[in-house]
This record gives C-alpha cells, structure tokens and sequence, in this order.
C-alpha cells in the first residue's frame, strides 16, 4: 500500500513538473530526481489551450495535496499561464516581472498544462482567475494586488527574510 | 443565471457591482479586444472577456485587497462561468480615492 501510494506520488510530480527559477537567471534547480524542471514548449506557434491537455488517468491522490504542498514548499509560488521565461498572459508576464525585481527564487507551475490543475488551484485559494502567488503559504492574490504591494513598499517586507536567505546561500 | 443576449456583460457588470456595493464611483471598461486570439476567447465562445474595472465603494472599508477583490468576485459569478476571464480591479474606499 505504502508502495502503491509513492508510486502515485512519483508519478503525480512527473506529471506535474514544477518549474524553480532564480529571480536573476531563471536558472532551474533539479532539487532530487522527482522535481524536475519544466521546459518551455517545443511549439510556440501552438497555444497550449487549444492541446489536449488531460494527461493524466485519476489516481487516488489529490490535486489539492500538491497545491497545499507546493505552497507550503516553496517560499514563493506562482500559479500561472505559461512558464516565467515564456510566459502565455499580460496578467501572467506582469506578476513575473514584478517578482523578478527581487531576489528570490521564484516556484512555477503551468496551469495551461492541466486544467485538472488549474481547477485544483481556484479550488483550494476560492480564486478564480490567474496568476496566483503564494508567499510562505499565504495566498496573496493576483497580478493587480502584487502590483500595488510593490508600489507600496509591502510586497519588499514581505519578500525580506525570503530574499535575505537567498543572499547567504549564494 | 444572468440574463444574455440584449445587455452587454460590461453593463450587466456594471448594474450588479453598482447595486451591491453602493459605488460612489464604477467604471468597467471592455479591454477584450486587447486580448483577441487569446486561447480563452475562443473556448468561451463570447468576445466579452477582458474588463477593466474601477469601484469606489465605502464597502470596502477596513477590508484588505484580497478581501475586497474576492468580494467583486463573488458578485460576478455568474459572469465568471459564462465566458469572463480576466479582471483588472482597482477598488478603494472613497477615502483613499479622495473623494
């Protein structure tokens, strides 16, 4: 049982390939074999919307698992269209480039890829449109609302001990 | 359900959002066109998807951006699942907007 349910993990995070970026080079970390980095589409011509996207037969472990473990996970994370390097909407592009003012790492994943995903996500903030950032697990809203926190100031206190931890270990 | 047909989504937004929230100031604009050949345009099959919307309401008071986002959310709904996509929301107290 114990296997079974790793092996639906394992196969739950392969499916859904988290994307980790440095805010300066958007580098990606291969953390162990499991998180693997995304990549951008092999066909810009082919917006992911119009691909079949369900890729995945259901498996017993839910969605909102991942979303709540991504969040928990990754210090700053963002649900979004497209991926921070190609991003696939003007709110999408906005967000990014807000947050690469800082430097923080910056989590992604590509709700274009899974609308499965994408469902999970609006399910677990009651959000229901995209981008959506996380900051150290708090749902802190969408493009709009990262804009002003980083016009008032907020959004830098917000991202100071993340961007600080960054600092030392590089 | 709302109504579709006759009204376009901009003033039914604008009716609802003005009804619920007491706005002493509501403008919702139309920015679809900026966004033509958008994947979610097609798949709703509706051209209206895009809205910039401003509303200064003393409902908004002592509540923070995601709170006062969520509540212009919850008023449309209904446009929300037939075929809106995006909103762009400046919502501010009659205070802040200096009104």
């Amino acid at each position: 049982m114990a296997r079974s349910l790793s092996q639906l993990l394992l196969k739950r995070f392969v499916a859904y390939p988290l994307t980790r970026s440095s805010a300066i080079t958007f580098r990606s970390i291969n953390q162990d074999e499991v998180w693997y980095s995304t990549s951008v589409p092999s066909d810009p011509d082919t917006h992911e919307d119009f691909r079949p996207t369900s890729k995945l037969e259901s498996s017993g472990l839910s969605l909102e698992n991942i979303v709540e473990q991504d969040v928990k996970e990754n210090p700053v994370m963002i649900y979004m269209k497209g991926v921070p390097e190609l991003p696939r909407c003007g709110f999408s592009s906005l967000a990014v480039r807000v947050l690469k003012e800082y430097s923080v790492p910056i989590s992604a994943r590509n709700i274009l890829e899974d609308p499965e995903l994408k469902n999970a996500v609006k399910a677990f903030s009651h959000w229901p449109t995209f981008p959506q950032i996380f900051i150290n697990g708090e749902f802190i809203g969408g493009s709009d609302i990262i804009l002003n926190m980083h016009q008032s100031g907020e959004l830098k206190e917000k991202l100071k001990t993340i961007a600080a931890n960054q600092g030392k270990a590089e | 359900m709302a109504s579709r047909g006759l009204l376009s989504r901009a003033s039914r937004m604008k009716t609802r959002l003005q009804s619920a929230l007491e706005a002493t100031l509501i403008e919702v604009e139309d920015v679809s066109y900026q966004h033509a050949g958008h994947a979610a345009v097609k798949e709703s099959g509706t051209n209206e998807t895009h809205f910039n919307v401003k509303i200064v309401s003393s409902k908004f008071d002592g509540h923070n951006l995601v709170k006062r986002h969520r509540m212009v959310y919850e008023l449309l709904s209904d446009e929300l699942q037939s075929g809106l996509h995006a909103l762009s929301i400046i919502a501010k107290t009659p205070k802040e907007a200096g009104m």
